[in-house]
């Protein structure tokens, strides 16, 4: 066969693959907005769940997601982060140092559910918890852990080694140059992975499951022991159980919507940071 | 003023430098010279330690800065860097503004006197030369800077904290002529004020700059006189033969 014909034959395969992929993401993301659309209104944002679940909104579970975000987000920042700063900048390329990474990397593929069964057995069961903000807020941090230490590992990496020196000759500290010179620099990149792990944390419904999440609550949780409802869990809820399934489902495509346009704003932002970190960097 | 007394420096099996000993006096410049992996900047590292932030390295012998060895226990690295700078190949500068890269040396060093700062940072670009081209933006990112300027910069930082050794490893070597002549320039003024050394690739930048030189080749100190001497009647003949360019 000709050349020139079989390349054609080869590019035009590859860009209907292309396309397809494409064409499918698209029409799985028109789908949700075209359905969950008409239930956006402003008593679904503002409103608790009634008659049902098959009229009202998802107040509670909008405020119950944002809980967990904070919450998972202050237990796992501090921890990831201290972790990372530790193996890249005092660790070394040790032994120990490469047995972590392989065990956070290990962590990062375990399935959210198994997560979930965990923090179920120690901080429901265990720590005596029971189902509470606490105790979901505890395991999304594990499940954030690994993705939280490996992209601060790579900010903190991507810092030229000439800043630490420049630094270091200047007879600054160790711990000054990591707090005035490293972490300024790798902030944005830092931040990013924060982002992405806010992202990934509020759409998980697994770890959540057994540790926090409730069917239905009359009212907001009041205080980290309480129960809570969270966007993932309740569209479970919506889409599997209910009296009246044809009355429940532009509900449950509702929040689908919700919980999509949170992701894809929290994915925005992260693109945001990255353009305006290239535009700093090729001022250099 | 600064002495190395029997120095042998090791990179783990590889032995970097070979007995090495030398006075470096005050108030001078002093270039290092020699063909490239001969030792010279593994030996002006010795003097700010800035070789400790290498694995696996070893030195038998002595460095003496102001009639102390700075490889005793008691001394801290940290106050050493203050009294002995440095200026690296490539410039650094922080990615922080023009003011800010200079201040940063009195801000971590606990000078937070607003006026004293702006006061230090002022004449640290006076003394680097760089004060009337940056004057006016002061706040701009140092990254806005050409590289010659962002040397000088990084020659002001290091002046900034008032340091009386200032150790220059090949500080034009990145640079194009006219930013390397400003910086020749710089060291020649520099000199009444501080003890400089500076190790280069480039033979008439030794010429030009320093009262002293010294050829190392090997790992091995081969002859250390006055630059005029070296350049015109060296004794060895390995110093001659570098000079002229028939090696290295």
């Amino acid at each position: 066969m000709d050349r020139k014909i079989k390349q054609r034959i080869a590019f035009t395969t590859f860009r209907i693959f292309s396309v397809s992929v494409v064409l499918m993401l698209v029409s799985i993301l028109g789908f949700i907005v075209f359905n969950g659309a008409k239930a956006i209104n402003w008593t679904f944002l503002t409103a608790s769940p009634t008659e049902g679940m098959t009229a009202g909104g998802i107040f509670p579970a909008i405020v119950g997601t944002f809980y967990l975000v904070v919450g998972s987000m202050l237990f796992a920042l501090p921890l990831g982060i201290t972790a990372a700063i530790y193996t890249v900048e005092y660790g070394g390329e040790t032994r120990i140092i490469r047995i972590m990474r392989i065990m956070t990397n290990n962590l990062a593929g375990v399935p959210s559910v198994v997560f979930g069964l965990f923090g179920m057995t120690l901080f429901v069961n265990k720590m005596g918890f029971g189902s509470s903000l606490l105790a979901g807020s505890l395991t999304l941090a594990l499940l954030a852990l690994p993705l939280i230490i490996r992209t601060t590992e790579e900010a903190l990496k991507a810092v030229p080694d000439s800043y630490r020196t420049g630094s270091l000759a200047l007879g600054a500290t160790k711990l000054t140059t990591i707090r005035r010179v490293v972490l300024p620099a790798a902030f944005p990149n830092i931040l990013t992975g924060i982002i992405l792990s806010v992202g990934r944390v509020s759409g998980e419904t697994a770890p959540i499951l057994f540790t926090v999440a409730a069917y239905f609550l009359p009212h907001l949780p009041d205080s980290i022991f309480d129960q809570a409802m969270a966007l993932p869990y309740h569209l479970y809820v919506l889409a599997t159980s209910g009296t009246d399934m044809e009355a429940t489902r532009p509900m449950a495509y509702g929040t689908a919507l919700v919980l999509i346009f949170i992701v894809l704003l929290m994915n925005a932002l992260v693109s945001l940071l990255r353009n305006s970190l290239k535009n700093k960097n090729s001022n250099e | 003023m600064i002495e190395a007394k029997n120095v042998n420096f090791y990179y783990g099996d590889f032995q970097a430098l070979r007995n090495i000993n030398m006075e470096i006096g005050q108030q001078t410049v002093t270039a290092l010279i020699g063909p490239s992996g001969c030792g010279k900047s593994t030996f002006l590292r010795l003097f700010n330690r800035m070789n400790d932030l290498i694995e696996n390295t070893r030195l038998e012998g002595e460095c003496v800065v102001n009639d102390q060895n700075i490889y005793n226990r008691s001394v801290d690295v940290d106050e050493l860097r203050k009294e002995v700078g440095m200026v690296f190949q490539k410039p650094n500068p922080f990615p922080k503004s023009i003011f800010e890269n200079v201040a940063y040396g009195l801000r971590v060093n606990g000078n937070n006197n607003k006026k004293s700062v702006t006061q230090r940072v002022e004449e640290s670009l006076i003394s680097a030369a760089l004060w009337d081209e940056v004057k006016d933006k002061l706040h701009k990112s140092a990254f806005e800077l050409s590289g010659g300027q962002q040397q000088r910069l990084c020659i002001a930082r290091a002046l900034a904290v008032s340091p009386m050794v200032l150790l220059m490893d090949e500080p034009a070597s990145a640079l194009d002529p006219v930013s390397t002549s400003k910086i020749e320039e710089l060291i020649h003024r520099l000199k009444t004020d501080y003890t400089i050394v500076i190790v280069t690739h480039n033979m008439q930048q030794a010429a030009r700059v320093s009262d002293k030189t010294a050829f190392f080749m090997l790992g091995e100190l081969v002859e250390y006189s006055d630059t005029k001497k070296m350049f015109l009647n060296p004794d060895k003949e390995a110093t001659q033969n570098y000079i002229t360019g028939r090696f290295g």
